[in-house]
């Protein structure tokens, strides 16, 4: 496709309404809409919004084996966290106001990141971070007690 | 904890058995476990990893109304099958050779590698839980007029 760069990793998210939700995640994360692909029937077959360097897919359900939370009781398989450079209190408050549902409230972690997560409209789960402080995993530890940090198998 | 540069979005795929997970996708997928938080009692509690420079959170079924309210993260297998998200994975190269590693490690295969009209090859493959991989491999640069014409769908840049 015609992106410039594409990353190595990038979800594609069910959703019942993927129009509804492209707007919903322009307007609540700021997300980007770089490509829509409709059928000729108007729906919405793929679409790709772009935050940052990253990239998502945003699609809609097309069998049984692919669900909005939403058509099975709020759960979740797969989850995506958002990382942003600065700014975090000034997203949730931006995606409280667009009416994300909020899990947990900005926090500040052992590990050094301040964190908050949301859901949106459909029930997909949406974790922010933001990096306050780099920490070596011995200092991860040492501030979490009880936990244990490997950087291998 | 994703690492500068792994790009804004980092994906966290929920599994009933998390260790086995990440032996599998090491040996199926040639990912590369880069850390393994490990609570009191010795379960993974969250783990990261990498390739070809991206970067992927691996984690366990997870419930907390305490924490995360009405939430919950369950693995494809304790639900029939069904996944809210799937990941697809770019690679530079190597497409057919991966399709065939991931095929003998036990990955079952829903689309064996193929040419797409929007110029990539691309194999399907399920995990050992049912989580939904698409691996692609871009083959040509092809305009978006090409691929509408090609697929006879309407391809625009925004909404």
């Amino acid at each position: 496709m015609s992106d410039p760069i594409r990353p190595t990793f990038s979800s594609g998210v069910y959703y019942k309404d993927p129009r509804a939700a492209l707007k919903w995640l322009e307007q609540a994360f700021g997300f980007e809409t770089v490509m829509v692909v409709e059928n000729p029937d108007g729906t919405i077959g793929h679409s790709e919004m772009r935050f940052g360097d990253g990239l998502i897919m945003i699609g809609r359900e097309w069998d049984a084996k692919h669900q909005s939370p939403a058509s099975i009781g709020g759960i979740n398989t797969q989850a995506l966290h958002v990382q942003v450079p600065a700014g975090i209190d000034a997203c949730f408050e931006r995606a409280k106001a667009a009416g994300a549902s909020v899990l947990r409230e900005p926090a500040d972690q052992f590990y050094g990141d301040r964190t908050f997560m949301v859901a949106d409209p459909e029930g997909h789960v949406w974790s922010f971070g933001q990096v306050l402080k780099v920490m070596s995993h011995a200092e991860m530890e040492a501030a979490e007690p009880g936990v244990t940090i490997k950087d291998r198998l | 904890m994703a690492e500068q540069g792994a790009g804004a979005f980092t994906p966290q795929l929920f599994y009933r058995d998390p260790l086995a997970a990440l032996r599998w996708l090491e040996a199926a997928f040639g990912f590369e476990t880069s850390l393994v938080v490990t609570d009191p009692s010795g379960a993974v509690g969250h783990a990261a990893m990498t390739f070809e420079g991206g970067e992927i959170h691996i984690g366990g079924e997870f419930a907390a109304p305490d924490l995360i309210g009405p939430a919950a993260m369950k693995s494809p297998a304790s639900l029939g099958g069904a996944g809210s998200q799937f990941v697809r994975v770019s690679l530079a190269q190597g497409l057919d050779a991966h399709c065939e590693r991931a095929r003998a490690a036990g990955a079952r295969i829903t689309q064996d590698p193929k040419d797409q009209f929007y110029g990539s090859r691309v194999y399907r493959a399920l995990d050992l839980e049912g989580h939904v991989w698409t691996f692609e491999q871009p083959i040509a640069e092809v305009p978006l007029e090409d691929m509408a014409r090609a697929s006879g769908l309407s391809i625009r840049t925004k909404l």
